[in-house]
């Protein structure tokens, strides 16, 4: 016998005290990657700062460290670029501005997230990725749709977003008060009132207008409610449409009768006008209202009240801010798919809104309405958050820094006719998308 | 060829490898780092080749022509006033009167603050909203200027930070050449009659020429090299007002990925700061007395 009886039951052994050991592991997906160290890059703003708390949360029950290397948000592109491109990179996660998803992906340095969300050992069942404002989700992670940036059945989910963001109306209530003003619905009128604050000796609205990306994104806030595109259906620039003229002449406006400073200010600069009471309206980012309750930065808690971002021809909202997702070189992929899940699902959400960040998710909005005044009106603005605010394509950075943001600088920094100086942008547009084969395969067809 | 003759240049040899190894290997990568186009998070290898497409691209691009002419005017105005003001200054300072080394103290304590330092220092004194010098000039009735956002003003800016950083440098090497000049001329000159105006214009300063001569060409190469002050002050904005030739080439290079291009700037920058160098040499070389270059 019993020689083999006895393999047998050592082998029934060891299968029993494999299983009894498997057990526990299988009932907690972070074991396998307990001390694994984690790195992300990510900007030195609010939410992220805010977002430190949760991931010591993270690391307490998962037993997953993480390091954070925090740098001032347009700086992140050259280091996480740097980092990506090399055969093992730092990050395990990256942050990036929505606009430099295109560049990211179609230099290969991101994985698609379709590898995570098919392996069940990984994926909460109850993630709920619809649950996800769409308009984020789409403007922050997909990349491939239509255009290359849009929705659409081409795409593929690159990162989650995390820190996004839509436009809307911040006021002075106590100003609008003692002004006897109505808060504007509609370009007009919104133009009108900030005449009005001018005329009383008040900065009427903050806006960032500093030369490059900053001043450009001014002015885009404008442009989507007024109609306006950056390019046709054909990559043809429309910059100088009458459309983009008119986004340019409100924007000369809100310099001549806001703040002293406008030309220099960035997003820092243009959201501490507000903050600290030199301005009575800010029109950009609902990350406004936390940093007005925030003692540190303002000087106006408790004065500022919420409104949708003003029509004109439609109702038209920005849709930027962060997403996350995993760099292709990363040595530590699903533990760090394991951690933005954390960050996204909605116990994260909800424990960012407890901590002083910005929620993702359309249940966490609606959970915490009656606690914070902007949620109603964020609730409302997302339907009219336009995925096709800004062209997210790899040649964007170009055209934002360097063509746009040098044209609107001689905008609001003199009072030459502003039809040229969108004429001459838009040809220097049209070169920069010829340099990059935008129009071939036109010619092409032309040619057949 | 003996090896008597030959020993000197194996005895520079060490240096030269240095040398090359420090900076001429460098200009040369550029170069050819140049002759691609080459963007940041792509394999170097897979990088277009485009020949001289970019240098030609370079000499009709009126960025470029704006930014050098914007270097010109911030070199010419920065130079002028610091050698003025700094050689004004030693003079002043260089006799032993009481307190002497204390105002040479607080003079050069600019010099050893951090570029970055500096730039952030004026960036928020300058500021049009919350800056002291707006605070200042409300007080006597002055409306607030937009110092960095106006494209003259802006420029105004960058000047009087350079000057405020970069005159204790002259201040300091034109001291030390004055504390070391023979006393048996400077009391020559004095017995032969010589006025105060007499005494520095033909005697004093003819002297230090050399060290003069040096000042003036270190804070042209620095001119030229000046990034960090003017990446903080204004970033080269508003527009292009104060973007400097190597701020635009970090701009070229890091803002729009444009790596080869900014390279072929880079070139530029190297052959004018190495023409403007050689032509200072030649006009007036301070070792031309003690070699043969």
């Amino acid at each position: 016998m019993n020689l083999m009886n006895w393999k047998n039951r050592l082998a029934a052994v060891t299968t029993g005290a494999a299983l009894a050991m498997a057990g526990p592991a299988l009932a907690n997906p972070y074991e396998k990657y307990a001390g694994t160290t984690l790195v992300i890059s990510w900007p030195a703003l609010a939410h992220f700062n805010a977002a430190e708390g949760l991931l010591e949360e993270f690391t307490e029950e998962t037993g997953i460290e993480v390091e954070v290397d925090a740098l001032q948000y347009l700086k992140l592109r050259d280091r996480q670029l740097l980092e990506m491109s090399k055969d093992e990179g730092e990050y395990d996660i990256v942050s990036w501005v929505v606009m430099w998803k295109g560049e990211y992906v179609s230099k290969g340095l991101l994985t698609p997230l379709s590898q995570f969300f098919t392996n069940g050992a990984l994926v909460d069942p109850e993630f709920n990725i619809d649950d996800i404002a769409d308009a984020y989700l789409q403007n922050g992670g997909v990349v491939g749709g239509q255009k290359g940036y849009l929705p659409g059945k081409s795409g593929g989910l690159y990162g989650l977003p995390f820190g996004a963001e839509t436009s809307i109306l911040a006021y002075r209530k106590d100003i609008f008060e003692e002004q006897g003003l109505a808060v504007p619905t509609t370009y007009d009128e919104l133009t009108e009132v900030m005449t009005q604050l001018d005329a009383a000796g008040i900065p009427a609205m903050t806006s960032r207008g500093k030369t490059g990306h900053q001043v450009t994104a001014g002015w885009l806030l404008h442009l989507a409610p007024m109609g306006g595109k950056i390019f046709d259906d054909q990559w043809n620039p429309v910059i100088n449409s009458p459309e983009g003229v008119k986004a340019a002449e409100f924007m000369r406006h809100v310099v001549q009768t806001g703040p002293t400073g406008i030309e220099t200010f960035g997003f820092g600069e243009a959201a501490a006008a507000f903050l600290q009471g030199d301005a009575a309206l800010y029109l950009d980012t609902l990350k406004i209202a936390a940093m007005s309750r925030n003692p540190n930065l303002s000087t106006v808690d408790g004065k500022v009240g919420f409104a949708l971002h003003p029509t004109d021809v439609r109702c038209g909202s920005e849709t930027g801010g962060f997403a996350i997702g995993i760099p292709a070189n990363s040595q530590n992929q699903e533990a760090a798919f394991l951690l933005i899940q954390y960050l996204t699902n909605k116990a994260g959400d909800q424990r960012m809104v407890e901590l002083g960040g910005d929620p993702i998710r359309h249940s966490t909005i609606q959970n915490n309405a009656g606690q914070f005044t902007e949620y109603p009106v964020v609730a409302e603005q997302l339907p009219c958050a336009d995925p096709d605010w800004r062209p997210l394509i790899p040649e964007w950075n170009e055209l934002n820094i360097d063509v746009l943001g040098q044209a609107l600088t001689r905008v609001i920094t003199t009072n030459d006719p502003i039809q040229p100086i969108m004429d001459e942008a838009n040809e220097k547009a049209r070169a920069i998308m010829e340099r990059e084969g935008y129009y071939k395969w036109a010619a092409y067809r032309q040619g057949n | 060829m003996s090896i008597r003759t030959l020993s000197p240049y194996f005895f520079i040899l060490p240096a030269v490898a240095i040398m090359f190894a420090g900076l001429v290997y460098p200009v040369l990568q550029a170069f050819y780092l140049s002759l691609f186009d080459w963007k940041i998070g792509t394999k170097f290898n897979d990088a277009p080749y485009v020949g001289v497409r970019h240098f030609v691209r370079m000499l009709t691009d009126d960025n470029v022509h704006e930014s050098i002419w914007v270097t010109l005017r911030f070199g010419f105005w920065t130079i002028t006033i610091e050698m003025f003001l700094g050689v004004s200054l030693a003079l002043l300072l260089e006799k032993p009167i009481r307190g002497a080394s204390v105002f040479r103290t607080i003079f050069i304590l600019p010099l050893m603050i951090s570029p970055v330092v500096v730039g952030l220092i004026w960036r928020y004194l300058f500021d049009a909203r919350i800056g002291w010098i707006n605070y200042y000039l409300g007080m006597i009735g002055v409306e607030p200027q937009v110092w960095l956002g106006d494209p003259e003003l802006a420029f105004f800016a960058i000047v009087f930070t350079d000057i405020w950083q970069w005159t204790p440098f002259i201040f300091i090497i034109v001291i030390a050449g004055l504390q070391a000049l023979p006393s048996e001329i400077l009391e020559a000159s004095k017995i032969d009659g010589a006025n105060w105006w007499q005494h520095i214009l033909f005697v004093k300063l003819p002297m230090i020429r050399s060290i003069l001569l040096i000042a003036l060409l270190l804070r042209l190469i620095d001119v030229f090299r000046a990034l960090e002050v003017m990446y903080i002050l204004t970033g080269g904005g508003p527009g292009r007002a104060t973007e400097l030739l190597s701020l635009h080439i970090y701009n070229r290079a890091f803002e729009t990925q444009q790596l080869g291009y900014a390279s072929a700037i880079s070139v530029l920058l190297i052959l004018i700061v190495f023409g403007l160098s050689f032509a200072i040499l030649v006009a007036g070389n301070p070792m031309k007395e003690k070699s043969d270059i």
